[in-house]
This record gives C-alpha cells, sequence and structure tokens, in this order.
C-alpha cells in the first residue's frame, strides 16, 4: 500500500486536500494536507492543536543558487527540531518538484528527531503537490 | 513504514479507538468523516469556497473567491484582558485587511483561537460581509456558535 487507507481526496473544491492518521513513534499523529495555488499547508498535530505555525520558503539567489528560509509564524520560536522539520519538508518538497512555500502546523508531543522524520516521510508519502 | 501500524489505528471489528481529539474520529474505516470541513457557496457577488477545520478550542479557516490562493493568514484569540480578541497578521502584512475582523468576530462568537486564511478581493466589503454571514451559517450549523456573546 502506498498510503494510508483511510486517507481522503477531495477532487471537486478548488483546493486540494488529504487527511490520514497514523501512529508516529508510539503516538497517535494527524495529518491535513492542502493544496493551494500558491502555498501548500501541511498540519500536522498529536495534541489536536495547531501548535506551532512555521512558513518555509525557496528563494533563488544569483546564479541560480538555491536558499531555504523558514520563519515562525507563531509559537514556539525556541525550538530547533520544529525549524529543522520545516527545512527538510520545504527540501523535499522543492526536490520533488513543488515551488510552492510552505505553511506547516505542528502540534506535537513529542519534538524528537525520530518523530520529525518519520513525519517528513508521511508528508513526502502523501503528497498533494 | 510498517502498514501493521495502520492496525492500530482500528479496531479488528472495526471499532474506533478512543482519539485524543474530538474531530478526529477513528473509527470504521467504511465511513471516517472528515475533519476538513469544505463547502461552497454562490452568493450575490460571486462564488466564495470554504474550508473548516475544527481542533481543540481551535478552527483553521480558509476563505477564497474563485481562487484557490491561500490569501492573508490571521490569527486572533481571545485575552482576558479585554473584551477584544488580539490579532495576529501572520502572512499578508499590507494595510489592507481583508478578513482581520472576520478573524476577531469569529474568535469573540466562538470563544476559540481562529487562524484564518482570507483570500477575498480587496474593496468589496459586500463580499467580505457575505462570506462572514455564510461561514456563521455554517459554524452555527456545525454547533460551534450557539448563543449569543454578552
Amino acid at each position: 500500500m502506498n498510503e494510508p487507507s483511510h486517507a481522503h481526496k477531495v477532487p471537486s473544491f478548488p483546493v486540494s486536500s488529504k487527511e490520514f492518521s497514523t501512529v508516529v513513534q508510539g503516538i497517535k499523529t494527524d495529518f491535513i494536507l492542502s493544496s493551494y495555488d500558491d502555498y501548500i499547508f501541511v498540519l500536522v498535530t498529536q495534541l489536536g492543536k495547531m501548535g506551532t505555525l512555521l512558513q518555509a520558503r525557496k528563494e533563488e539567489g544569483y546564479g541560480a543558487e538555491i536558499t531555504f528560509t523558514v520563519s515562525v509564524l507563531l509559537g514556539k520560536h525556541d525550538e530547533p527540531m520544529l525549524r529543522a522539520c520545516a527545512r527538510q519538508l520545504i527540501e523535499r518538497t522543492s526536490d520533488m518538484g513543488s515551488s510552492r512555500p510552505l505553511l506547516l502546523s505542528l502540534g506535537l508531543k513529542d519534538h524528537s528527531r525520530g518523530t520529525l522524520k518519520e513525519i517528513v516521510e508521511r508528508v513526502c508519502e502523501n503528497k498533494v503537490w | 513504514m510498517d502498514e501493521s501500524t495502520n492496525e492500530l489505528d482500528v479496531g479488528k471489528d472495526g471499532e474506533g479507538l478512543p482519539s485524543t481529539l474530538s474531530s478526529f474520529s477513528s473509527s470504521c474505516t467504511l465511513q471516517q468523516p472528515k475533519a476538513l470541513h469544505t463547502f461552497s457557496r454562490e452568493v450575490q457577488d460571486g462564488l466564495l469556497h470554504f474550508q473548516i477545520l475544527k481542533l481543540d478550542k481551535q478552527l483553521y479557516i480558509w476563505v477564497g473567491c474563485n481562487s484557490a490562493k491561500l490569501g492573508q493568514l490571521y490569527a486572533s484569540m481571545p485575552t482576558p484582558f479585554e473584551r477584544t480578541p488580539s490579532l495576529a497578521t501572520l502572512i499578508g502584512g499590507t494595510a489592507d485587511n481583508v478578513g482581520a475582523s472576520i478573524a476577531r468576530r469569529l474568535a469573540l462568537k466562538t470563544g476559540w483561537s481562529i487562524v484564518l486564511a482570507c483570500n477575498l478581493p480587496k474593496n468589496s466589503p459586500n463580499l467580505e460581509a457575505q462570506a462572514e454571514i455564510q461561514l456563521l451559517q455554517e459554524l452555527k450549523t456545525l454547533g460551534f456558535v450557539n448563543r449569543a456573546t454578552s
């Protein structure tokens, strides 16, 4: 199976979305991915709340140099693992051909490297871009 | 990822396991309700599209008109210090605040934190008003706005 059996795609509405629930490092984790024209929205929650909101974007500088920037819009500004997660996600989505910035909402109980790594994998397995 | 982890979400006879989120249902895979509620409404000035996501005392809402852009992003939350909920513009940051007052009023009426992505055209107060009416109607139907605030 390539994706969780209960991932829903919403086709006729202008914004396509997917949602699914899985267990990450022993904790039930809910995902909602929504594809806007100009953003990809990724919400991942273990707490039932939005948690920290981050924005991650890719910029092309001089000589086709690519830089990625992550900013915290709301919530924990001082949690480096959340920024690292956002950074990994923008790099991966960029690799997968997306040029859209990410709006990322992380409401997690566990900020361990293992959890964040799995979250990145689950999101990439369920691309909406 | 091991596929067997999916089994943990649903019991063997299709019965749900307790969910930590009231808005996410991990019950029978045959009829899992969607957490992200989407709907569209034709109003006088155009076609409006909405997404409503209920979380724990929080709502994420997107409203768009004829477009699938995210729009301006606002966060509004009730505060014990004053009657007017606080407001932060997270994405957008121009002087034009289409949607800002909608976010505030939703926070006031629900008592919850609101994150609102509003993609409505500038200088269309009618459309803004119509969008707010549709949104409130839907929130009432969903039971998230059930009484007038004093």
